[in-house]
């Protein structure tokens, strides 16, 4: 078959982005928004709902058996899309696109994932498919598949996945991998690992949540997650806020998040990160817009740059409901874990997404962790009157934080053994969608 | 980590309070009871520089006398950057804040005070009338060292990274 020698695709399709690629590749390449515009008036939004006959696509209805199975040959699989498919059903657009157009009228902007899960599959299908052969441009026969999915994803939508991937799509082989294994994976290239061990603590923070999950030996403990409110988003609010409150010339969303990304950092102690600003002006940082019309705005960016990041070590700078610093969180994970794989998880903590990318993150949650755990191992030496061994506590950060799942995904597709651990289109035929249920895990390379 | 504390807790079992409010020794050229500051760091110090990251903080647990006294010195300088805005020229600053801290205040016990609920009140006449001369004290170098940070720069607009946190309330208390 043409699909030995073609590299596997790997698609990780996250709340907020979707980062699309070849396997063996270093980054993703497509990063968009997993966003879906679709025209208002049309019944395709809501399978449930009768199609309502809409100025556009009334004379459609007619011959609308006529159009399915269009030329994309994506025929509807049965189980999933029942409902009758007609011209609009080809008129959305998605990701960027998909923002631009449902800026304009006649569009509906969804978004087809909600906390990490398919939420519409019938949505979900079209971007796929447009994600297939508009964005990566390949044929589905000839490629193996990875795709991601959160921890604690039930069964059935695996078997959804599964329905739309080798029916719709006829792609030749599929594996989903949990995001949070693959987010271990793609740790493997920092020079502080050395053992390539599944186990380890992720820390993936994105836009809108950040989850802590420990993993132990490729599976995932799912007792011990537990999700912070506080993510991108949050950090981008609060910046903005401060703007506002200084007053500066911009305090757009946009002005922020960029303020975000260039200028935030880390610091150890906040008073004293004050008294370098007071003895040192050149801390004060200047954010230059250009505007369309060629005129700058200068922004000026003050205490936003370390007290923003601070969000994640003392939550209630930020927020009123919140209150627990994430090392608290992180230790409380790791202790709700089963005793014979805690040492491993704090040795090997990891971290994954864009707002994890903070210079000294990694050290600052390392040493705040490192102060959690030293007190209580004196605390029970005191109590014990035994000494303890200690207890190694590290934090990974390495270059491919920002989309270390996709990157994960890329290191194992592109290993030989990949395939054989993939589920193909000829098993799905024989043994019907429940196959997908269960998936082995990679063997870990040593 | 929670919000910062005074450094002068340790100092606790030596410094003379009122009702539990510790009346540490200052550095100052104005007059008042208040003994001189030994050290080359005082509370008015330690007041300027925890302002800033203590005003982000709702929550604060009081260990001591010291923490009072720190409690009221941010909340003093909250007042102080109410009354400034971007264009209050450094003279003008000093007339306000001059007034301000001399103005009528209401000292822990009396009616209008914000804290009585975490202040005890002075024991007796003398007492009241000693905390009020110290707080007059402490209010007065407190401004006058605030508008030197103010105006470090330009004598003719205060900073406006100082005057962006008079939104903020610490404890969500203000004097």
């Amino acid at each position: 078959m043409a699909s030995i020698n073609t590299p596997a695709v790997v698609m990780d399709n996250g709340t907020g982005m979707t980062k699309l690629g070849f396997a063996g590749n270093d980054a993703p390449s497509w990063v968009f928004p997993t966003a879906i515009a679709t025209r208002a008036s049309g019944s395709s939004a809501k399978p449930s709902a009768p199609a309502k006959p809409s100025f556009l696509n009334t004379p459609n209805v007619a011959g609308s058996s006529g159009s399915t199975g269009g030329s994309f040959g994506t025929s509807p699989s049965p189980a999933l899309s029942s409902i009758k498919r007609d011209m609009a059903d080809l008129d959305f657009y998605i990701g960027d696109e998909a923002l631009e157009a449902a800026k304009g009228p006649g569009y509906s902007l969804h978004y087809p994932v909600r906390h990490g899960q398919i939420d519409n599959w019938d949505q979900m299908e079209r971007f796929w498919e447009t994600s297939i052969f508009k964005y990566l441009k390949c044929e589905p026969e000839d490629h193996y598949f990875l795709l991601t999915e959160p921890p604690l994803n039930p069964p059935e939508n695996r078997e959804n996945t599964a329905e739309i991937m080798f029916e719709s799509f006829n792609c030749a082989g599929l594996y989903i991998a949990v995001q949070a294994v693959l987010a271990l994976a793609a740790s493997w290239t920092s020079s502080k690992v050395t053992d390539r061990t599944l186990t380890g603590t992720v820390i993936d923070s994105g836009d809108g949540v950040t989850h802590v999950i420990p993993v132990a030996e490729g599976y995932v403990i799912g007792s011990a997650i537990k999700n912070i409110p506080l993510a991108g988003r949050d950090i981008t609010s609060f910046i903005q806020t401060m703007l506002r409150e200084r007053g500066e010339a911009d305090s757009s969303l946009k002005t922020a998040e960029e303020i975000k990304q260039k200028f935030c950092y880390v610091c150890p102690d906040i008073v004293k990160e004050f008294a370098k600003y007071d003895n040192n002006s050149e801390m004060f940082a200047k954010y230059i817009i250009d505007t369309v019309s060629g005129r700058k705005i200068t922004v000026d960016v003050g205490y936003e740059r370390f007290l923003a990041p601070e969000i994640f070590f003392n939550p209630e700078i930020a927020s009123s409901d919140f209150l627990t610093p994430l090392p608290e969180i992180v230790d409380g994970v790791i202790q709700a874990s089963p005793i014979d794989v805690r040492k491993n998880l704090y040795k090997n903590i990891v971290l994954s997404g864009g707002s994890t990318m903070f210079k000294d993150f990694g050290r600052r949650l390392q040493r705040d962790l490192k102060g959690i755990v030293n007190e209580r191992v004196s605390r029970s030496e005191r109590l014990s009157g035994a000494k303890s061994s200690g207890v190694q506590v590290q934090v990974i950060s390495h270059k491919r934080q920002k989309n270390a799942v996709w990157f994960g995904g890329s290191l194992l597709a592109q290993t030989s053994e990949f395939k054989s651990y993939c589920h193909t289109k000829q098993d799905y035929e024989e043994y019907g969608p429940n196959i997908v249920r269960n998936f082995s895990l990679f063997n870990v390379p040593r | 980590m929670p919000a910062y504390h005074s450094t002068f807790l340790a100092e606790d079992s030596n410094s003379r309070n009122v009702g539990n409010l510790a009346i540490l020794p200052i550095k100052t050229k104005f007059k008042g009871p208040s003994l001189p500051s030994m050290s080359e760091y005082d509370i008015i110090d330690e007041v300027l520089d925890l302002f800033r990251a203590n005003t982000f903080f709702k929550n604060f647990e009081i260990k001591g006398p010291a923490d009072r006294t720190l409690i009221y010195g941010i909340l003093y300088v909250s007042q102080c950057l109410n009354q400034l805005n971007l264009t209050t020229p450094r003279q003008e600053a000093v007339r306000i804040l001059t007034n301000l801290s001399l103005d009528n205040f209401a000292i822990p016990g009396e009616i209008g005070f914000p804290l009585n609920s975490l202040y005890q009140p002075p024991r007796d006449k003398n007492e009241a009338i000693f905390l009020r001369q110290y707080l007059a004290q402490f209010r007065q170098e407190l401004a006058s060292r605030l508008i030197g940070t103010l105006y470090g720069g330009d004598p003719s607009k205060p900073s406006k990274y100082w005057l962006a946190f008079s939104r903020k309330k610490f404890m969500n208390k203000s004097l």
